[in-house]
């Protein structure tokens, strides 16, 4: 590379926009909430740098154990049937017919209402006494009794992953579709030609050239999962027994009693989690490559 | 979680100066919070429009929703960043402790004593020392005082000859468990007795009033006392409402709240309701398929004449941050008057936080009950007033829920709940 200084200047100067933004909407915000989290920031105490004392606290506490756990298994429950169902929807829209449009629109829907809303949505589904779900199963003579569908943890979780799934895979469709549409359709033609049959077409085409935005999706949607609050916020409040307390609704519910110390180390947990997967996920991601 | 905060302070901060009536000269105008039914907005509105035609004062009225955490959220977010907007906002009783202890409430002792804003003695006197007052200073009053009641159906009871309101919980439970029988062929949706089961701050208020003086939840000397004998009884006593004996819903411990068990008994489709005063006015509206057939009752005991009520409400304060402290004052003041206090009682069924106004003739005369109720809120119960109360209730909440979830048995619920309760008083009550 053979660039003058003044070349390189300008090149470092067109950067500084975009790093100003993101210091000061990203890095800014991440390091407070990490000094806050240091501190014994509590509004009716006074305050001081409390070291490592939020963190110990963090340890011995069975509620922070508790959502810990529901968050990493809603994570690893609702990310793979996002990704399954996201990837069907992909396919069958990719395949060329009138109705695309019309259908691409309609699966974008559930994407674009805000996830509080499609939480009171599904409040209208699970609902004991007025539930669409409960309706449809008295209508077909399924149950005789209406079912308490968050009222079990197993319910409560299940019920949560469904809404969650219908909410995002939309999101995880329209990433797959556009990666779909960067697959040469040449290379369908020839495999046609050599009969390759649709399943053979899927492994050995399909998917390792859409590995790459696969592993798009999945770092969104896994961050995305690991942030949940929105949903159990509106749908179960938590419960029962806060078996369905999400590590950011537990967080909140810190701040809102007025310690931003406690509630940031919850947050900064959080973040390294979120940060230690992608990590983990585009180091697997570029290993995957070079063996092939 | 922090980046939200941020955009919420700075989304606030901008706000004011895009609304209307920023063209008013500074500090004569005051920022009024409060939330609630859009009705009872609209009121607020009448009631402010009245104060600035009396003194000139202009008052800004700052929406907030229905949720008391989301209004505490919205206050604690705009006190912790100093803003001196909103000037005066309702707290209610169960976390004015933490507004108080973090230093945001302008003490109001000076104003009592110079007399500008009635007497100190119209006041509950209890609920003053108990909810108002913080390290000696008084830094609200009481805008609207609550406790828990039962609502029952008179016409049930005489159906089924069972003569008045039950006075023990095992009344109560003989009563509905006779009516549900014979209701229940009829409407199969009907439970005998519905209650907030949910896990939020309402759950704690129930399991309060179900153990009753036998029971209690209190922090003396920096320890919890919540696993008690009588404690026990009455979780076992909730959760077998619901899986033993039936006679409250199944979805009481996921969807059971204020509104929830309204609509329920407002539809006729229960014997029993626990609930909060408010539910009163709404039970006798018209259209209310329970009209002139609802009767309140003080909470029953499992001895008799043990029963008690969780002491709610909303109290006004004025900011610390307030650039208009005088102005602040006469409004707080207004609010307390007997004419607003009266007003609040006819137009929203709000229980004066005055005593006064209850042997008001006109308001008796609409609201009889009030006559009964002024003996109930003397005597409510508060809850912990300590702030870091909502730590505490956040877990109470989580273990009473997993109980009545029968996740997990009366007794451990409580035992956990007590150990990790003592672990944040030691944590914050130094």
């Amino acid at each position: 590379m053979d660039r003058s200084p003044g070349e390189l200047l300008r090149g470092y100067a067109f950067l500084v926009p975009l790093v100003l933004f993101l210091a000061a909407f990203v890095l800014v915000p991440i390091a407070g909430t990490f000094v806050g989290s240091l501190m014994q920031d509590v509004t009716f105490l006074p305050q001081r740098f409390a070291g490592a004392e939020n963190y110990r606290a963090l340890l011995s506490d069975p509620g922070f154990a508790q959502a810990l756990r529901f968050t990493v298994l809603f994570t690893a429950a609702s990310v793979p049937l996002e990704l399954a169902l996201g990837l069907a929807v992909a396919l069958l829209l990719a395949h060329p017919s009138r109705a695309r449009g019309a259908l691409r629109a309609c699966v974008l829907i559930p994407w674009a209402i805000p996830a509080a809303v499609s939480g009171k949505v599904f409040q209208l589904v699970y609902n004991y006494n007025y539930g669409l779900a409960n309706y449809l199963m008295n209508a077909m003579g399924v149950v005789d009794r209406p079912v308490n569908w968050l009222g079990t943890s197993a319910g409560a979780f299940l019920s949560l992953v469904v809404a969650d799934a219908w909410k995002t895979t939309p999101f995880v469709a329209i990433i797959l579709l556009a990666g779909l549409s960067g697959i040469p359709g040449h290379l369908y033609l020839q495999a046609q030609i050599d009969r390759a049959g649709f399943l053979r077409r899927f492994t050995r085409i399909t998917l390792p050239l859409l590995s790459t935005v696969l592993l798009i999706a999945l770092l969104f949607r896994t961050i995305d999962a690991l942030r949940v609050f929105d949903l159990m916020f509106v749908l179960t409040g938590g419960g029962p027994g806060g078996s369905t307390t999400s590590l950011s609704l537990y967080g909140y519910n810190y701040f809102l009693g007025g310690d931003f110390g406690y509630g940031s180390a919850v947050s900064v947990v959080l973040f390294l989690i979120a940060l230690g997967l992608s990590l983990l996920y585009i180091r697997v991601g570029r290993f995957a490559r070079e063996l092939s | 979680m922090k980046t939200g905060i941020v955009l919420l302070a700075l989304l606030s901060a901008w706000l004011p100066l895009a609304a209307p009536g920023s063209a008013w000269a500074e500090g004569r105008t005051i920022t009024f919070a409060v939330g609630g039914a859009p009705s009872e907005l609209d009121f607020w509105e009448q009631l402010l429009r009245d104060f600035q035609a009396q003194t000139q004062i202009h008052v800004e009225l700052l929406r907030q929703p229905t949720d008391t955490s989301l209004r505490r959220q919205s206050l604690v977010v705009a006190l912790n960043a100093r803003k001196s907007d909103p000037d005066v906002f309702l707290m209610d009783v169960a976390w004015l402790a933490q507004i108080a202890a973090s230093g945001w409430l302008a003490p109001l002792d000076a104003l009592l004593d110079k007399g500008g804003c009635g007497e100190r003695s119209a006041y509950f006197p209890r609920i003053l020392a108990v909810a108002d007052t913080f390290g000696g200073k008084l830094v609200a009053l009481p805008v609207y005082v609550d406790g828990g009641l039962l609502y029952y159906r008179t016409d049930l009871l005489r159906k089924y000859r069972l003569g008045g309101p039950p006075r023990t919980w095992a009344e109560l439970l003989r009563a509905s468990e006779t009516v549900q029988k014979g209701e229940k062929r009829k409407s199969p949706t009907f439970f005998a007795f519905v209650w907030q089961g949910a896990q939020y701050e309402g759950l704690v208020c129930d399991f309060l009033e179900f153990a009753g003086a036998d029971g209690g939840f209190a922090v003396v000397d920096g320890a919890v006392s919540v696993d008690t004998p009588g404690n026990r009884k009455a979780l076992r006593f909730m959760r077998d409402l619901i899986h033993k004996y039936r006679v409250s819903p199944p979805n009481t411990y996921t969807e059971m709240r204020e509104e929830e068990t309204r609509l329920i008994f407002q539809g006729g489709n229960a014997l029993f309701e626990r609930n909060w005063p408010y539910a009163w006015v709404l039970h006798e509206a018209r259209g209310s398929r329970v009209r002139g057939v609802v009767a309140v009752a003080p909470m029953p005991s499992f001895t008799p004449g043990r029963g008690v009520s969780t002491l709610g409400g909303w109290h006004a304060g004025v900011s610390r941050y307030s650039d208009a402290k005088e102005e602040s004052f006469r409004f707080l003041c207004f609010l307390g008057s007997y004419a607003v206090q009266k007003k609040l009682a006819l137009h929203l069924g709000w229980n004066p936080g005055r005593m006064d106004v209850y042997e008001d003739a006109e308001v008796l005369s609409r609201m009889p009950h009030l006559r009964s109720l002024r003996g109930i809120f003397e005597n409510a119960r508060p809850r912990p007033i300590v702030p870091y109360y909502a730590q505490l209730s956040e877990i109470l909440q989580r273990h009473l829920n997993a109980a009545l979830a029968d996740r997990s048995s009366p007794e451990e619920a409580l035992q956990a709940a007590q150990r990790e309760m003592q672990a944040i008083v030691s944590r914050y009550g130094r």
